[in-house]
C-alpha cells in the first residue's frame, strides 16, 4: 500500500511555488505542476509508470500558486494516493476535478492577494518608506512572505485531508461564490480608499486673477468649482474613465498613452495662465 | 559600476525568473526588488524611497492569466538603479519607472510566448521517461530569455544611467510638470484594473462606499478595510440565513 509521508506533501506544497518558472502562455502553470508533483508520483508509483502518470499535470493549468489554490494541489495528492492503492479514481477525473477547481480558486486567490493584502500592505509601506523608515520594504516583505506560506500551507492540508469532496460541495451549493463575493466586497471598498490616497489630480495651478470694480477676484478652478462640488471628484472621474475604457476592452498601453495625452492638455492649459 | 551594474542585472532578471514564490513572490513588487538594488548600489536609504515612489503607480497592479497593466517586475529595479545611477528626485523615478514599466511590457510578452518551446521540449522528454530533463525544462531555459531580456537590457540601461541623467535635466519645466501630472493621474489605471477584474455590476457599490469613507470621513485604509470585513460577514450571514428559511 503506498502511502504519502508528511515530508512527500510538503515537497509537493513548496514546489508548488515554482509553478511559475516557466510561465507561458500556451499551458501557463502546466509544466511548473509537472515539476512540483515528481515527489508525489515518485513516491506513489513504481517506476515505469511515473513519465505515464505525470502526462495529466503537462496540460494547461491556471490558478493562483502561492496564497489559497494550494488546496487543489492537497486535493489532488489525495487523489493520487487513492488511485495508487487501486481506489475507482481514473487520471481524467484528477483532470477535471482540476479544472473545475482552478478557476474558481484563481479568483478568490487573486482578489485575497493581489486586491486586499497587496495594496494594504503597499500603501503603508510605501508611505513608511517615502518617509525614509527602513521598516517600509522590511515588513512588506515579511508579512507578505509569512501570510502567504501560513495561508498557503493550511490551504495544501485542507485540501489533502478534506479531499474532493468537501471543495466540491462548496462548489455546488454556491459557497465558494458566496466567498467569492464577500472577499470582492473588502477587496473593492480596499481598493475604493487606495483611489482616494493615491490618484492625485490638483488643478488648483489654475488660477486666473479678474479686476473688478470691487478689486480683483481670484477664480481658483481647484478650490472654487471641483471642491465645492465634490472633493475628489477628479480622482473618481479618472478611475471611471479607465474602468470603461476597460469594459470597451482598450489595452492598457493605449490608457497610458491617453493619460499622458490629458496630462500634457492640463499642462497647456496651465500655460495659459501665463506661467511659463 | 560594472559589477553594480552586473548584480542589477540579475536582479531584474530574477524579478521575471519566477524560481520559488517562497522567495520571488515580492519581486514583483519594486517597494521590495527596488530595496534590493538600493543595497547593491550601496545606497539604501535614498534608493528605498525611490522604489517606494516607482511601486506607488502600481498599488493597483494585478496580473491574472498572465496579462498584466505595467511591468513592475523590470520598472522596480531599473527604475530604482537609473533614478540612483542619474540623479532623479522622487516624481521623475515615479514617472520614469511607469514609462520603463509600458515599455517592457513587451518583453514580458515575449517571455511569456517564448516559453512555451521548453513546454515542447519537456513532452518530449516526459515521452522519454526522462524526469530529470523535465524538471532541468523547468527552471533552467528560462533564466536564460529573462536573462536576454530583462537583465541585458537592465545592465546596459544602467551603465548609462548619468547620460540618461544629463539628457533628462535639459527638459524644459513644461515636459517635467506633465510628467508629474501623469504621475499622479496613473494609479487610476491600476485602480481601474481591479475594479475591471472584481467588476461584478451588483458589488460596484462597495467601491465608492470605500472611497466616500476615505475621502469625506476621512477613515485610513486599514479602517475602512475593517469596516469592510463588517459588512461582507454580515451580508454572508444574511444569505444564509435566507437560504436556511
Amino acid at each position: 500500500m503506498p502511502k504519502l509521508e508528511k515530508k512527500d506533501l510538503v515537497k509537493n506544497w513548496l514546489l508548488g511555488y515554482s509553478s511559475e518558472t516557466c510561465y507561458n502562455y500556451e499551458r501557463l502553470q502546466g509544466l511548473g505542476n509537472t515539476n512540483a508533483f515528481m515527489p508525489i508520483i515518485r513516491a506513489l508509483y513504481p517506476e515505469e509508470k511515473q513519465a505515464e502518470e505525470l502526462k495529466k499535470y503537462l496540460i494547461f493549468f491556471n490558478t493562483e500558486p502561492s496564497w489559497m489554490g494550494t488546496v487543489v494541489h492537497g486535493i489532488t495528492a489525495a487523489m493520487e494516493e487513492q488511485r495508487a492503492n487501486g481506489e475507482n479514481v481514473s487520471a481524467d477525473d484528477i483532470i477535471s476535478v482540476r479544472s473545475a477547481l482552478m478557476g474558481p480558486l484563481a479568483g478568490i486567490g487573486d482578489v485575497v492577494s493581489q486586491s486586499i493584502c497587496y495594496p494594504i500592505l503597499a500603501g503603508v509601506c510605501i508611505s513608511l518608506a517615502l518617509s525614509g523608515n527602513f521598516a517600509g520594504p522590511i515588513l512588506f516583505e515579511v508579512v507578505y512572505k509569512v501570510l502567504m506560506l501560513t495561508l498557503g500551507y493550511n490551504m495544501y492540508m485542507l485540501g489533502y485531508n478534506k479531499g474532493k469532496e468537501a471543495i466540491l460541495d462548496m462548489l455546488s451549493t454556491g459557497l465558494l461564490n458566496k466567498i467569492l463575493d464577500a472577499v470582492s466586497i473588502v477587496g473593492l471598498m480596499v481598493i475604493g480608499a487606495i483611489a482616494c490616497g493615491n490618484v492625485n489630480i490638483d488643478l488648483s495651478f489654475l488660477e486666473w486673477e479678474f479686476p473688478n470694480a470691487l478689486g480683483s477676484v481670484v477664480f481658483n478652478v481647484q478650490h472654487d468649482v471641483l471642491d465645492t462640488l465634490l472633493p475628489g471628484i477628479l480622482e473618481l472621474a479618472a478611475v471611471l474613465g479607465v474602468w470603461g475604457l476597460l469594459r470597451k476592452k482598450a489595452k492598457p498601453t493605449t490608457i497610458i498613452l491617453i493619460i499622458f495625452v490629458v496630462a500634457f492638455a492640463l499642462v497647456g492649459l496651465k500655460a495659459l495662465t501665463g506661467a511659463y | 559600476m560594472v559589477l553594480q551594474a552586473i548584480l542589477v542585472a540579475l536582479i531584474a532578471t530574477i524579478s521575471t525568473w519566477w524560481f520559488s514564490h517562497t522567495i520571488t513572490r515580492t519581486w514583483l513588487y519594486p517597494i521590495w526588488s527596488g530595496f534590493l538594488v538600493a543595497l547593491v548600489m550601496g545606497q539604501p536609504l535614498k534608493g528605498m524611497m525611490i522604489a517606494a515612489a516607482i511601486n506607488l503607480p502600481y498599488i493597483g497592479f494585478i496580473t491574472a492569466g498572465g496579462s498584466m497593466p505595467g511591468n513592475a517586475m523590470f520598472a522596480g529595479p531599473v527604475g530604482t538603479a537609473l533614478g540612483l545611477a542619474a540623479g532623479l528626485d522622487y516624481t521623475q523615478a515615479s514617472v520614469v519607472g511607469v514609462i520603463l514599466g509600458s515599455v517592457a511590457v513587451f518583453a514580458w510578452n515575449a517571455y511569456m510566448t517564448i516559453n512555451a518551446n521548453w513546454v515542447h521540449l519537456a513532452d518530449k522528454y516526459l515521452e522519454q521517461g526522462n524526469l530529470k530533463m523535465v524538471r532541468l525544462c523547468n527552471y533552467v531555459p528560462s533564466f536564460f530569455v529573462s536573462l536576454l531580456l530583462n537583465g541585458l537590457p537592465a545592465f546596459l540601461i544602467v551603465m548609462n544611467g548619468e547620460t540618461f541623467g544629463n539628457w533628462l535635466q535639459t527638459f524644459p519645466q513644461w515636459i517635467m510638470d506633465g510628467f508629474a501630472i501623469a504621475g499622479g493621474i496613473l494609479p487610476a489605471l491600476g485602480v481601474g484594473m481591479l475594479l475591471n477584474f472584481l467588476g461584478k455590476k451588483k458589488l460596484i457599490p462597495f467601491f465608492f462606499l470605500g472611497f466616500a469613507l476615505a475621502k469625506f470621513v476621512g477613515l485610513t485604509t486599514m479602517m475602512v478595510t475593517v469596516v469592510g470585513a463588517l459588512i461582507a460577514v454580515l451580508i454572508y450571514y444574511f444569505q444564509n440565513e435566507k437560504v436556511g428559511e
